[in-house]
């Protein structure tokens, strides 16, 4: 399989959040609010966004920007939820390998079986994604994000169908599939939109972080959208995972080395002090 | 029977010992986040657990000793802070003492010799760094800044392989170097039974002997 690939093109998106249902429903991530019985956990707060947060039953959501540009207000809409990156920093965090690469997609799938519930990937994520309900006396939580359909059990890609997001999208802003091939419809998009009014227009997720698999197509600089503009993982983490834990590894290995070494030597070196004295003895 | 000297309390060796247990627990379940290989033991936040009741331990004990003995506690954070040339002296003998059972050129040293004196300096400064940022971490995980949660990872990252490093070398000095055994008249001793021989105090702490010959300074 080649490397896959999510394109969204906010420009087509009406933001009827299907997909925010559809991805629920497949992925069987239902959220009850505690305080309706069987209710959703939606309420108004003054805006069409809800809910208003991703949370470990919320992998995608809508989000909705109200912005003033040339003298008009626009309404724009994003998705928020995983960007799948190649350079992705919840991969480079995490502590024994519960996120990883899908070699052939390139998608970012994890295993929730062994996640520790540590929740380096929540602070690491650039885009704000990952998600945990955490017992905060213990510290107990398992992590939660979006899978692209990979989902244990329930993985569509494998089955041959495309992701449910994408299946249900009425205007068709989210297209699936090679991710070379997203990309050339992206830029042809961008193109258009640039030629009809949107001079701003962007392909968003190209090269960031050597390259998402989930690509925006945005009338506007991503900020507007309360995107990172330039997406990086932060030196924390690099400094972390790259200098410190290597010198880590590197000191310690060395210190019971030598610790060893010196065993071998101090022993010889006290028994042949010691020798003439246990001989005076022995006389 | 061997003359003997006092060299630390009881209370003061309960808290040695509950705090290098719960040290320990500290280690190795930090461990399992720190070594890939060993990260499935971690699953499902056991580990964790562990680790946070081994931190109330951590936190609480030298907080229950330190109101109990104000005065021995202070003469005792001070002692980490009082370097000498001695402390060269020392650092430069050390290879061929520790290496080739050289006592030559080891300067006299006072109630803890340099090495200690280092360890114990290191516990004192990691210690805070570790509970700071441990608490941050455990406390404000979902209030805090991500930027702030992902350093205190690293400075706490730190002081594990420092301190982690040394706790080594604080065991193997101890217990395991050939110098050191038997294991019944030195430092194994002096925190196990808190005595040691007036001969070993004499030959590896002479500073700290000749003030306890004179009647000066009874016990610390
Ligand atoms: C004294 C108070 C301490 C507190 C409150 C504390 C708390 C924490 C917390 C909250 C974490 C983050 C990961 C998690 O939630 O499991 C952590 C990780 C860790 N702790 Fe501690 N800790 C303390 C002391 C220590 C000590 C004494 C050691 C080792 C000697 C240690 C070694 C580690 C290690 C190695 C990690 C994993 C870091 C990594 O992922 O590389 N901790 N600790
Ligand atoms: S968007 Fe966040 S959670 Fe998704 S792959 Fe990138 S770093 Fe990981």
């Amino acid at each position: 399989m080649a490397e896959k690939a999510i394109l969204y093109d906010s420009s087509k998106c009406t933001a009827c959040r299907g997909c925010q249902v559809a991805c629920k429903q497949w992925n069987m991530n239902d959220e009850a609010i505690p305080t309706i019985e069987n209710g959703v956990d939606s309420r108004n707060w003054g805006s069409y966004e809800n809910p208003r947060d991703l949370s470990p039953a919320t992998w995608l959501k809508m989000r909705f920007t109200e912005y003033e540009g040339g003298g008009k207000l626009q309404w724009l809409f994003t998705r928020q939820a995983c960007m799948h990156c190649t350079d992705a920093a919840c991969v480079r965090v995490c502590p024994n390998g519960s996120l990883y690469h899908n070699e052939a997609t390139g998608f970012v799938e994890y295993n929730k079986d062994t996640c520790t519930g540590c929740g380096y990937c929540v602070d690491a994520c650039p885009f704000s994604i990952p998600r945990s309900d955490r017992n905060l006396v213990f510290g107990n939580a398992k992590m939660d994000k979006c899978t692209l359909c990979t989902t244990q059990g329930l993985n569509r890609l494998d089955a041959g169908m495309e992701p449910a997001c994408v299946k249900t999208c009425p205007p068709n802003a989210l297209i699936y599939g090679d991710r070379a091939d997203m990309i050339t419809a992206g830029k042809a998009r961008v193109s258009a939109l640039r030629a009809n009014g949107s001079p701003d227009a962007v392909l968003y997720g190209e090269s960031e972080l050597d390259g998402l698999h989930v690509m925006y197509v945005l009338e506007h600089s991503p900020e507007v959208y309360n995107l990172p503009v330039n997406p990086k993982v932060s030196a924390a983490s690099i400094a972390w995972k790259d200098v410190i834990q290597p010198i880590g590894w590197i000191l310690g290995g060395l210190t019971i080395l030598g610790l060893g070494i010196n065993f071998i030597i101090a022993r010889k070196a006290k028994m042949n002090r010691e020798q003439p004295v246990k001989k005076e003895e022995e006389k | 029977m061997v003359q003997e000297v006092e060299r630390y309390k009881k209370p003061v060796r309960i808290l040695h010992w509950v705090h290098a247990g719960a040290f320990t627990v500290l280690f190795l379940t930090g461990l399992v986040l720190f070594i890939p290989a060993l990260g499935f033991l971690a699953q499902d936040s056991w580990t964790r657990i562990i680790h946070r009741v081994a931190a109330a331990v951590f936190i609480i004990a030298p907080l229950i000793y330190l109101p109990l003995d104000w005065k021995s506690s202070w003469k005792g954070i001070k002692e980490a802070f009082n370097w000498g040339m001695d402390d060269v002296g020392w650092l430069k003998a050390a290879p061929a003492y520790y290496f080739l059972a050289d006592e030559e050129a080891m300067p006299p040293q006072d109630h803890m010799n340099t090495g200690q004196k280092m360890w114990w300096l290191m516990v004192i400064i990691f210690g805070v760094v570790f509970v700071i940022t441990g608490i941050i971490m455990w406390v404000f995980k979902t209030v805090a800044p991500a930027a702030l949660l992902q350093w205190m990872v690293l400075f706490h990252d730190i002081a594990f392989i420092a301190t982690g490093v040394m706790f080594f070398v604080h065991i193997y000095l101890s217990v395991i170097h050939p110098l050191m055994r038997p294991t019944k008249t030195g430092a194994w001793s002096s925190m196990a039974r808190g005595k040691v021989s007036a001969e070993y105090a004499k030959s590896h702490h002479a500073k700290w002997y000749a003030r306890i010959a004179k009647g000066e300074e009874k016990k610390s």
